[in-house]
């Protein structure tokens, strides 16, 4: 009776979404807003149109899983939010401020990428210090906070290891530690677990979802599998491409922490049979258009 | 357990080329003596081994002129090289505008522009030292400005999302992922470093007490004493690969803890 109920909810809750503002929907799910985009189209300079009138808003709290097929604009999307590609034309605001805020105290900002990018030349530790090395912060409390980092991501032992002596799924943990140590708010990670194989993959999801919660992070995390989408978000946010923009807004209404039973719960075929439609669906709109 | 020698990685690299090279001179000193050859057209390794032992205070001499203009030269090659490449990754006008005369210079046949400076600069050394600089340039300024260029995109915006200037930049990441392209552009420059300054004493011809190896080879030559032009010309290419080898033991000594370059192949 309870389930059912609440899969009439999660119905309502999609058609509204379908429907509504998506900012407006974003203040129900979440917090204050951390990132709103507000109208945004990218445009290359070769005429292709990456992003088109994307409106989303992401609340304080929130996980949030943009998914799409490639060419969707996603990871363009995500760099807009980072402030890494400007938008050609609407607005982004970060904490209801302008660009200028980011950085400053609460309102730090974390970017993840596809590959772990490391420098191969710097060890492990001198790697996860980089960004208090580039802001200057040095001494015993920044020394404490990379080894937290380390810690926390597993590689305590791996402080004095070359990037090159460790496994992809060990670099992408160095990376997230890298991330870790300026103490972000707002998280934002591109495909990070893209090119690990499934085990190392759902590892690291458990990972973020722990550390996720353990920090209070808010985060947008792009991928392109609906399992991963539905198993670490609050919220997935699905694209279609050419051109890239959002077409529908899926709440995953789920209790956290999410562990292996969730994975092969009813609740969560069901709401990835739910996004995977959403999927298909935008992705035939892609088709018809172009 | 012993390792069988032949299995040896590093034996069967040092040996198997030697084996070759002598078998060589064993061919080319039977040669010699079959066909009755006088030493002034060729000589065998034995006389050329006899012209190094009586004509080493000369040969030494001489090589340590060539070798100094060589360091020199490649030394100046290095720093103004490297110089260059950062000008023009400070901005791609300076690239546009000045890459192509790197370019001029390095085309240009040096035996052609050797007289002109050996006119306009006095000291001999120098001048010598300008020509092999003129030569030996060009794969430190192509290789490094490539290096410099050569940065991870994500790396960069990662530093520009951190707010990071030019100065931290530069320090941080287009240096140290400049360093393996600027090793390979150091192994090509001392070589050309040495056949720069080789060449130029060619066209200089001065004699003396700067007299370098290649006036040492000049003056065998007139002279008929073929064993020694070949004394001085296994010294040239024993400096240049000695030269050489040092540049690949620096570069895998900088390098090895992380570049493809210096990382040993497990089988």
């Amino acid at each position: 009776m309870v389930k059912q109920l609440k899969a009439i909810r999660d119905e309502v809750v999609v058609s509204m979404t379908a429907s509504t503002k998506t900012d407006d929907q974003a203040r129900a799910f979440g917090g204050r807003p951390v990132v709103e985009v507000a109208g945004v189209d990218k445009v290359y300079g070769n005429g292709t149109v990456a992003l088109k009138e994307v409106n989303l808003t992401v609340g304080e709290g929130e996980f949030v899983s943009l998914l799409g097929p490639s060419g969707c604009g996603k990871s363009t999307l995500l760099r807009v939010m980072a402030g890494l590609g400007e938008a050609s034309s609407g607005t982004v605001k970060w904490w209801e401020q302008d660009y200028q805020v980011v950085g400053q105290k609460g309102r730090k900002l974390a970017f993840v990428f596809q590959n772990a990018t490391l420098m191969p030349w710097a060890r492990v530790r001198k790697n996860v210090r980089l960004p208090l090395d580039l802001a200057h912060e040095h001494g015993e409390a920044s020394e404490a906070r990379i080894d937290q980092a380390l810690e926390m991501v597993g590689l305590s032992k791996f402080g004095n290891a070359y990037p090159r002596e460790l496994s992809g799924g060990m670099q992408m943990r160095a990376s997230i530690a890298r991330a870790m140590v300026t103490e972000p708010n707002l998280l934002l990670m591109d495909e990070p677990f893209g090119a690990l194989d499934e085990m190392t993959r759902n590892r690291l999801n458990d990972d973020v979802l722990r550390l996720w919660k353990e920090k209070g992070w808010t985060v947008v995390f792009v991928t392109h599998s609906v399992y991963e989408a539905v198993y670490l978000s609050n919220r997935v946010v699905v694209m279609a491409a050419r051109p890239g923009r959002v077409v529908e807004d899926v709440r995953i209404d789920a209790p956290y922490p999410r562990g292996a039973e969730f994975r092969v719960s009813t609740e969560f075929a069901n709401y990835c049979r739910r996004v995977s439609l959403a999927l298909e669906k935008a992705s035939a709109q892609g088709e018809e258009d172009h | 357990m012993k390792q069988p020698l032949l299995q040896n990685e590093r034996f069967v690299q040092i040996a198997a080329p030697l084996f070759v090279g002598v078998v060589f001179l064993c061919f080319w000193e039977l040669a010699v003596r079959a066909a009755e050859l006088p030493v002034y057209i060729l000589p065998g390794p034995v006389a050329i081994a006899k012209s190094f032992v009586t004509d080493w205070a000369v040969l030494f001499h001489s090589l340590m002129m060539t070798l100094k203009v060589t360091l020199l030269a490649f030394v100046i090659a290095v720093v103004l090289g490297t110089a260059a490449s950062l000008l023009f990754v400070q901005s791609r006008w300076i690239e546009v505008s000045l890459f192509p005369y790197a370019v001029l210079m390095q085309v240009t046949p040096i035996v052609a522009i050797a007289p002109l400076i050996i006119i306009w600069v006095k000291d001999t050394t120098w001048a010598l030292t300008v020509c092999a600089v003129i030569i030996a340039i060009f794969p430190i300024i192509s290789n490094t400005t490539l290096g410099l260029r050569s940065v991870d995109p994500n790396l960069m915006s990662m530093f520009r999302m951190y707010r990071t200037g030019r100065w931290q930049q530069l320090i941080r990441l287009r240096i140290p992922s400049a360093l393996p392209y600027f090793f390979g552009g150091m192994r090509i420059s001392t070589g050309l470093a040495l056949i720069g300054a080789v060449v130029a004493e060619f066209v200089a011809g001065t004699g003396g007490s700067q007299a370098g190896l290649a006036y040492l080879i000049l003056q065998a030559g007139y002279n008929l004493n073929i064993p020694r032009m070949f004394a001085a010309l296994g010294l040239i290419t024993v400096t240049g690969i000695l030269l050489f080898a040092l540049m690949v033991w620096l570069s895998d000594r900088v390098l090895r803890n992380w570049h493809e370059s210096a990382l040993k192949v497990e089988q």
